[in-house]
């Protein structure tokens, strides 16, 4: 054993130790993320089932959830509803099947929408304007440089809900409430400072000598950030693209003070996805599996990146 | 101003202001006493501009292992 | 670790050392006007959507302005609304009741994180596909998942309460995570911890990475023991990533509303009612304006106070 012992290094675990340690995460890991999987199979179950007690593991499918999610319905009586032509597709015949008729679409796919202009709105602006401040940070003698940058980073790490009353007096006097704009500015404003940070970090990573050499060559200082640096820190800036939109896709807290009709993005909405008698659980599952997919596929193609995007770019492997 | 340059370091003085914004958090957050709590505030805010007044001082290299570790 | 050069944000000593005689070769602007060009914007922006509002609630913090009521007449109270709020035993409370929230989610995120970071460090065979697995809660919105840890939590019929029953042979419903006095804290603290552990456990698997190996080899030849080892390398050496991430996850738990909004929203009564959640109650539901943007103004500053700290600690890791 103690041969053993020390032929198995710190550096290099032995087999038993691995084994043990693979253990271990993979049950983490399938615990962590049975909730996840919970979530995507209530939204195949019906209404019933996804209440039944003792909690079903195995059901029949039913898009209910989903047809739920994209539609209001209303109750009929029998009478009503045998007066009815006999129903055209799926949908109508699923729904009739519970005594109701679809009233018209629901609010889910606005809500979407909305978090689809305000999320890409925002990240395309912030990423702009990080880009250009961060070229300038990373090689200019800024003055002041490190006040600002902690300026910016600062921005980021205040408590939403006490930006939000004087956001929302200013916007209540702006005309701004409730607003498309509003909040791709707003979200802009948070997104910009990780942008900063992140993109400094990418830009420095890129040789000075490259530009260097373009300007000899006769570029102005504007065309040697254009052709010579953008193209080098392409990567850089899909990652930190990626982390904006996410910031702006799961935010709650402003958009649940700010908006309410109008501009109100997918996480305030959610929640309020109300059945016959309490929350509808298959549709909000539903909702919640669509508003995620989105994520879990940009957190595998983020996963290099991932770190230096929860630290500002201060831990770069 | 040498005489200036070692007494305002800047690694002693953010630790110190580093102290003191602690001080003021724990007495923001703890149950024990009232008349602490009342006090948190004032403290985190002299705390924080001592930090970014001190964030400003000469860091001179000094042998004497000023810095903070 | 010499640190005797630690510029506050090391990140600048290119920028500081910038050989600014070819920056400043543009036809037309010089180098400082084009600086500000690249920046400007950026910095109008934060001074519009952050400054600004800023200055606006510490000027309403002084007053006793209520949005609700915007042409009642204004009148200047001092510092009367500050010691309203530092000395109201409620505020204290939710400060207190923050604070249970912070602690311990930053231990058991510490533990946890930790824990799985030695052990992925072992790179056992497919490590980094469970990683990425183990990552995922980390990147959803706090605020959708939260909702649906409601439905986890439901007695009798949530998953949470089944596994915990089956595990205890105890009766599902017999337990309420959310309703309940006792567990409600737990319940934020549970579901926090499924979170953002992933985030403690990413960084220190950074610092465990940038620990060279050399030094374990030297510790191979003194025949240290495995306990001695972690305790005075792996542990020193990865303590100060470990600090950037408690200071970040404090700050953030420190503020945190969106998940305990839609988990329990401060409920049952006050238990889980933590700063954001009061704030946002004065604020927008019995909207005394002026004394919430004190409350804002003092939350504001320990955050601000933190983030310097938080600064420090980033710096100390990117010398690494």
């Amino acid at each position: 054993m103690s041969v053993d012992a020390q032929s198995q290094s710190v550096l290099a675990p032995g087999p038993w130790s691995k084994r043990f340690a693979a253990a271990v995460v993979i049950l983490y890991a399938g615990l962590a993320v049975l909730p996840l999987l919970w979530i995507f199979l209530t939204g195949f179950k019906t209404p019933p089932d996804s209440i039944a007690y003792p909690p079903k593991f195995v059901f029949e499918p039913s898009l209910e959830g989903y047809v739920n999610l994209f539609t209001t319905r209303s109750r009929q009586s029998d009478d009503y509803l045998a007066g009815l032509p006999p129903p055209t597709n799926w949908v109508d015949r699923l729904v009739r099947s519970r005594n109701m008729v679809i009233a018209g679409p629901s609010k889910f796919g606005q809500r979407f929408v909305n978090s689809v202009i305000i999320g890409f709105g925002s990240t395309a602006l912030a990423v702009v304007l990080g880009t250009l401040a961060a070229y300038g940070f990373s090689r200019f003698r800024v003055p002041l440089a490190d006040d600002l940058l902690f300026f910016i980073l600062s921005t980021r790490m205040m408590p939403p809900i006490a930006v939000a009353i004087p956001i929302y007096l200013m916007y209540r006097s702006l005309g701004l409430t409730d607003s498309h704009l509003g909040m791709i500015l707003l979200y802009t404003a948070v997104n910009v400072s990780l942008a900063v940070w992140l993109l400094k970090g990418f830009i420095d990573e890129i040789p000075r000598e490259y530009e260097e050499a373009a300007m000899i060559d006769g570029y102005t200082r504007f065309q040697a950030f254009w052709r010579v640096v953008l193209p080098q820190a392409a990567t850089g800036i899909a990652a930190t693209a990626i982390f904006c939109l996410i910031f702006a896709w799961n935010e709650y807290a402003f958009a649940v003070l700010l908006t309410s009709g109008e501009a109100q993005t997918t996480p305030p909405f959610i929640p309020f996805i109300i059945g016959e008698g309490g929350q509808d659980w298959p549709a909000v599952a539903a909702g919640t599996t669509l508003f995620l997919v989105p994520i879990v596929v940009f957190t595998v193609l983020l996963r290099r990146h991932l770190l230096r995007g929860i630290t500002f770019g201060a831990v770069r492997k | 101003m040498t005489r200036f340059g070692q007494v305002f370091r800047r690694g002693p003085w953010e630790g110190a202001a580093t102290l003191v914004i602690a001080a003021g958090v724990i007495m923001l957050m703890q149950p024990f006493s009232l008349a602490f709590y009342g006090w948190s505030f004032a403290t985190t805010l002299a705390g924080t501009v001592l930090f970014l007044v001190a964030s400003h001082f000469p860091d001179v290299p000094s042998g004497g292992g000023g810095d903070r570790g | 670790m010499t640190e005797t050069s630690s510029l506050p944000f090391l990140s600048v000593g290119t920028a500081a050392e910038a050989p600014s005689q070819f920056a400043g070769r543009l036809r037309g602007l010089s180098d400082r006007a084009m600086a500000w060009l690249f920046i400007a914007p950026t910095i109008l922006l934060l001074l519009a959507i952050n400054v600004f509002p800023l200055l606006w609630t510490i000027e309403l913090s002084f007053t006793n302005y209520r949005a609700n009521r915007p042409n009642a007449p204004l009148r200047w109270v001092g510092f009367d609304n500050y010691a309203s709020i530092l000395s109201d035993s409620d505020v204290w409370y939710a400060m207190q009741a923050t604070a249970h929230f912070v602690v311990w989610t930053i231990t058991l995120q510490v533990l946890l994180g930790f824990g799985l970071a030695l052990l992925i460090n072992r790179r056992f065979r497919g490590h980094g596909f469970w990683t990425t697995v183990i990552l995922l809660p980390m990147m959803l919105s706090p605020a959708v998942v939260g909702n649906f840890w409601t439905f986890l939590f439901q007695p009798q019929t949530g998953l949470f309460n089944t596994a915990i029953a089956f595990v205890t042979g105890s009766d599902p419903s017999s337990f309420q995570m959310i309703g309940d006095v006792g567990l409600a804290p737990w319940s934020i603290i549970l579901v926090d911890t499924w979170m953002w552990t992933p985030y403690v456990m990413l960084i220190c698997l950074a610092g465990l990475r940038s620990i060279p190996d050399d030094i374990y080899e030297a510790a191979e030849i003194d025949r240290a023991s495995a306990w001695r080892r972690f305790w005075s390398i792996t542990l020193p050496m990865v303590l100060p990533f470990l600090m950037l991430a408690v200071l970040f996850r404090g700050i953030e738990n420190f503020k945190m509303f969106d998940m305990v909004n839609l988990l329990t929203s401060g409920g049952p009564g006050s238990t889980t009612e933590v700063a954001s959640i009061t704030l946002k109650r004065e604020a927008f539901e019995k909207w005394r304006t002026g004394y919430s943007s004190a409350f804002a103004i003092i939350l504001f500053v320990t955050v601000f106070g933190l983030a310097n700290i938080y600064v420090k600690a980033l710096n100390k890791v990117k010398q690494r």
